[in-house]
């Protein structure tokens, strides 16, 4: 009989496959997420999966851009642990703008926040075609951020269930945890993790949805070896190389909880976005259109709270990938890592 | 010594003391939203009302809105039809439980400039369904007129295109439009980059001015609120002092009767 300290997770997002994958080797594990199988809808599973923290600067405090800094090196540490090998890199995000949005460029380029050592580069025409071959002679300025990378998120959902289902972690899919369902498995489990997100929206005052949309498609046109950023008035939209010429364009971000389908209007801006940076996606195939709603708080940081043997992690808003390892590790650390 | 008085800035009746309108869209966080538009003592804070934006899906928004106690103006921003515009005004009065509407009808796509002939056509159908209509338009005189003889009681010409922050791009056709329609409420909506230029536009008689990029844009918005509340005092403190005239030669402020001769030249 196992003498390991009982674990309930509840949801099976982006930090609720965290948490597990941190805690599966010392603790008997389940996860409770109101998801059937292969229907996830979590943010985690829309994303575009991006590290930014140099281009996220922009918008949020430095000390949070710095949190994302240490963040990404926990990634390599927590794709370690999986069976199958995930799509990991950080070779750097090249921001360009078309000529109209110049002034948002150097606009960008002054917000940016020097994280550390890690600064941007201003690139030229010919830096641009040295870094990105098949933008040589579209866009003549930009900036590149070398700090900056991505993964690929499906894969990581693929294979973080995977791994974890072989490592004995009992994954409860369809099961929908209310505040009355989780009072009663924290009563039954030496500790819960509430990783619902908007899940536990009823009882987490101020948690709000921020909709987000993004394109998947395959483009075997077009190559592009790192994320690029165009500058657009409303929202960053990048296009993220994702393994055997897949490409993920997003993502919007529309103040709604709206998590219906992606409209037309955001599906023609994401799309003629890539158009307009490369004309090779004029023939990729669309492989799927996705919204999902972002976790967040009112001043769109993360929030870790204990109650008793309960912990809560939520409001990772449009820095899961960038934030969750190091929130999810600060958040374990005390009690049980 | 005299003392100037002022009237209050008055919208289809109701009046505010702020000369300032605000935006809620572009800050970093809700919280900052919040915290700048606190700061900039404005009274009436601008909302845009996407489809995905029903009651229900953008309730946590609003009620971030409606926690400010604000007077709401909703707008709509992205239409570009008047069948798009006039079916959002009407979203946006069931949402906001407001007859206020800033009609924003765009023309060009890339420059957002308003268009005039569809904006008149949306204008009309609005005042006849009971709205009370902000229209957004370029600073054409003629267009004002035809706007004003609608009945619209605000009108709200740009400085510059939306986001731009170039400031009054033709001061003459903004006065033009003041000293022509002297009865009308104008507000300066759009195109304003710096405090001084809110300064420029109330010194030139105008109302009000509306921004949104100034303050959300810029790197710390809640001092940038602050800035634009001081400009507005001060633009239409100027107004109501009467600027003197200016002159094309030097006039110097200290005779020159008296001067010892050695400091002639």
């Amino acid at each position: 009989m196992s003498t390991q300290a009982r674990v309930a997770i509840l949801g099976f997002g982006l930090t609720g496959r965290i948490a597990a994958l941190m805690l599966a080797e010392r603790y008997q594990i389940s996860v409770f997420e109101q998801a059937k199988q292969g229907t996830e809808s979590s943010a985690g599973s829309v994303a575009a999966a991006m590290l930014a923290p140099l281009a996220e600067s922009v918008i949020c405090d430095e000390a949070l851009a710095l949190q994302g800094l240490e963040s990404m090196k926990l990634w390599p540490q927590l794709l370690a642990k999986l069976e199958n090998p995930v799509f990991f890199q950080q070779q750097g995000s090249l921001i360009v703008a078309h000529g109209q949005d110049r002034g948002d460029l150097v606009s960008f380029q002054q917000r940016l926040k020097p994280l550390r050592d890690h600064s941007a580069e201003v690139v030229n025409g010919a830096r641009i075609a040295q870094l990105e071959p098949e933008l040589g002679g579209v866009f003549h300025q930009g900036l590149y951020l070398p700090c900056e990378g991505q993964l690929d998120n499906q894969a990581f959902y693929q294979s973080s269930a995977a791994t974890l289902t072989k490592q004995g972690v009992e994954i409860n899919y369809g099961v929908h945890c209310n505040e009355a369902q989780k009072a009663q498995l924290s009563q039954a489990y030496d500790w819960v993790i509430d990783c619902r997100g908007l899940g536990a929206k009823a009882t987490c005052n101020g948690l709000r949805g921020v909709r987000g949309e993004v394109a998947r498609i395959y483009a075997p046109e077009v190559t592009l070896t790192r994320p690029v950023r165009l500058m657009h008035p409303r929202y960053p939209i990048y296009i993220a190389p994702k393994p055997d010429h897949q490409f993920v364009i997003g993502a919007t971000e529309i103040e709604s909880q709206d998590n219906g389908e992606i409209t037309v209007r955001s599906t023609l801006e994401l799309l003629s976005a890539a158009y307009s940076v490369h004309r090779g996606f004029a023939e990729a195939r669309v492989l799927s259109l996705l919204a999902g709603l972002r976790p967040a708080f009112k001043d769109n940081h993360p929030k870790i709270e204990q109650q008793g043997n309960v912990i809560s992690i939520n409001g990772l808003y449009r820095h899961g990938y960038l934030l969750a390892p190091l929130i999810v590790k600060q958040a374990l650390s005390k009690e049980l890592l | 010594m005299q003392s100037l008085t002022d009237t209050k800035l008055t919208i289809y009746g109701e009046q505010f003391t702020s000369r300032m309108l605000i935006g809620s869209a572009l800050y970093p966080s809700p919280e900052v939203m919040q915290a700048a538009i606190a700061t900039s003592g404005a009274e009436i804070v601008t909302v845009s009302l996407r489809r995905q934006q029903t009651k229900q899906a953008g309730d946590d928004f609003w009620t971030l809105i409606k926690e400010m106690g604000l007077r709401v103006l909703p707008n709509t921003a992205g239409c570009h039809s008047v069948k798009e515009a006039v079916t959002l005004a009407q979203m946006c009065r069931e949402v906001f439980a407001t007859d206020w509407i800033k009609l924003e009808l765009i023309g060009d796509e890339y420059n957002l400039q308003p268009d005039p002939i569809a904006l008149l056509e949306a204008t009309e159908i609005l005042l006849k369904d009971g709205f009370k209509v902000l229209p957004y338009c370029t600073d054409d005189l003629v267009l004002c007129q035809r706007l004003d003889a609608l009945g619209c009681e605000v009108l709200m010409p740009w400085g510059a295109p939306i986001g731009t922050g170039k400031g009054l791009l033709n001061p003459y056709n903004l006065q033009t439009i003041r000293t022509r329609l002297p009865h009308q409420t104008l507000i300066v909506d759009a195109g304003l980059g710096l405090p001084s230029h809110a300064c420029q536009a109330l010194e030139l008689g105008y109302d009000a001015v509306l921004l949104n990029s100034a303050v959300a844009g810029a790197g710390c918005p809640i001092t940038m609120a602050k800035a634009f509340e001081a400009s507005t005092v001060a633009g239409r403190l100027s107004y109501l002092a009467k600027a003197m005239p200016q002159k094309e030669v030097a006039s110097p402020s200290t005779p020159t009767l008296g001067m010892p001769f050695w400091h002639a030249n």
